[in-house]
């Protein structure tokens, strides 16, 4: 790419939209690390007057601790400018007039108080852990089949994820689960759906032509945000910088 | 012309082409008994199928209980039958399992342990899942997963969505064995209902082939849709977890439906035994 027309689409750039995890820090032990120099950077593009947000796929936080556990790290970012599925899943219940039936982790309960979630209408699934059990997953299945339009969200797609005492299967194996229990497809919320992506740029009042992504997956985050007309930077940390064939599994699909 | 087309849809001239029927395989959870009570005039109808010249096999997927429960249960509600008339996807499981020559991490009840006896399970290299929402926890599905990733096949009882119990329907393994696959990007191998080579087996000891046998139960497509894939005749009963509309859900659709077993024995026994 010649340097005359990358200069050009800089200088239209108005806002950057920032992946978390393996851009800003490394998950691990105790919560995880800042990867050096990260929190330095983010001060500095608050301050050049661009519009920066940040994007995750987190579920098994609410917005608020998770935005505490960076404070911790270094990091200065408000909460209102954190976007992560729930609240945009959120979003849509409103906009929709759906009640839930939750089937997500015990932590991001707190993160759906103010939503009605008497006789629900539909079944938002995240990442549950522990809470993905038989009796769980059939109560679940219950209230889907029960529907007369089965409705099924699910925070994020993914198949699994790597923590310290090994592989762990992620929220997208239980979607498939229900999505085959009872022949229905789920709307995935979260990267790298375009609907995810639209609701960050709608708050920052920006169009995808005037907003850079910055991420380390490739196909969640900078896949994603080039599918809505955003141009996407991956960095070389984070996912990027595990062993190709890992790389492979965990990005595929 | 239009006699002709209204020959072809005939079932008694369907059956007319076909060979006289020697077999008939029945299903039992939600066709014959729905948990611990049998489906009114089951019992009586199964009597006089007796009398009929044909063999009669009893084929489930039910994967939480052995041989042996399932003949003692059927016994207790007086059904007339033996035990090696029942022919399950356990033992189809660990038919395939001794084949391969590996040893399986058996996600199955407890109380279907018994049809694995004599199979090694230590240093497991296959994953076996059936139903068995005991054991179906996050911590034991990771232990699968991981397993299967390191390249242990999955092989699966059957793939059921659900069934029905007292309390309502259930997931089956189904949802289980599909979330694996997908974190593992690999393929089960599924021995039990619809798989065509479930009802082969079960037929291979009767010395009968698919077109001289029908089958009866009340899974569109697991029962009715397998067996006719198969080459079988299907007979829909309403009982179980039928569904309306399930008919629809198989092509082609069942060959007939009927509100319960009593009333598909009556069709067998006045339309489709030998030639007249």
């Amino acid at each position: 790419m010649a340097a005359g027309s990358s200069m050009q689409w800089l200088r239209s750039v108005k806002g950057v939209i920032l992946d978390m995890c393996g851009v800003l820090y490394d998950s691990g032990e105790g919560g995880g690390q800042a990867i050096h120099g990260s929190a330095e950077a983010v001060r500095r593009l608050i301050g050049s007057g661009l519009t920066v947000r940040f994007c995750t796929n987190e579920t098994q936080n609410t917005r608020e601790r998770f935005v505490q556990k960076l404070c911790v790290m270094g990091f200065d970012i408000s909460v209102s400018h954190v976007f992560s599925p729930a609240p945009a899943l959120i979003h849509i219940l409103r906009e929709r007039h759906l009640r839930p039936h939750l089937l997500v982790h015990d932590d991001l309960i707190p993160e759906f108080d103010s939503v009605d979630v008497s006789s629900p209408n539909c079944v938002v699934i995240g990442d549950a852990a522990d809470n993905f059990s038989y009796q769980n997953l059939n109560e679940a299945f219950r209230v889907l089949i029960g529907l007369e339009k089965p409705l099924l969200f699910s925070l994020g797609q993914g198949r699994y994820y790597k923590e310290t005492d090994g592989l762990k299967l992620d929220v997208g194996v239980f979607m498939k689960a229900l999505e085959y229990a009872c022949d229905v497809q789920a709307q995935v919320v979260g990267k790298p759906s375009a609907e995810f992506f639209q609701t960050v740029l709608s708050d920052m009042k920006l169009q995808p032509h005037e907003v850079v992504m910055i991420g380390d997956d490739l196909l969640n985050d900078i896949g994603g945000a080039q599918r809505c007309g955003m141009k996407g930077l991956q960095v070389r940390t984070g996912k990027y910088s595990q062993s190709r064939n890992v790389e492979q599994l965990i990005l595929r699909k | 012309m239009f006699i002709c087309l209204f020959y072809s849809f005939n079932p008694v001239a369907v059956m007319a082409s076909r060979r006289a029927l020697k077999a008939v395989l029945i299903d039992l959870s939600g066709t014959l008994h729905i948990e611990d009570a049998a489906v009114p005039g089951a019992q009586e109808a199964l009597a006089r199928l007796r009398q009929a010249p044909v063999t009669v096999k009893f084929v489930t997927n039910t994967t939480k209980e052995c041989k042996r429960t399932l003949f003692e249960r059927l016994r207790r509600l007086n059904f007339d039958l033996q035990e090696q008339e029942i022919f399950t996807s356990l033992t189809a499981a660990r038919n395939l399992l001794e084949q391969r020559a590996v040893r399986p991490l058996l996600l199955v009840e407890d109380s279907a342990l018994e049809d694995f006896t004599g199979l090694e399970t230590s240093d497991p290299n296959a994953v076996v899942i059936g139903l068995a929402p005991d054991h179906f926890n996050y911590q034991t599905l990771n232990k699968a997963f991981r397993l299967i990733l390191d390249g242990a096949p999955l092989i699966a009882i059957h793939k059921a969505r659900y069934y029905k119990r007292k309390d309502g329907l259930a997931l089956g393994p189904g949802p289980f064995v599909t979330g694996l696959e997908y974190a593992t990007d690999t393929q089960a191998t599924v021995v039990g209902k619809p798989e065509k080579g479930f009802f082969l087996e079960a037929l291979r000891d009767l010395n009968c082939s698919p077109e001289e046998a029908v089958m009866i139960g009340d899974d569109a497509r697991d029962d009715v849709g397998g067996a006719q894939n198969a080459g079988m005749l299907g007979i829909l009963v309403k009982t179980g977890k039928y569904r309306p509309g399930d008919e629809g859900k198989i092509n082609p659709p069942p060959h007939l439906m009927c509100d319960s077993f009593p009333e598909a024995v009556n069709h067998i026994l006045e339309n489709l035994l030998g030639s007249k």
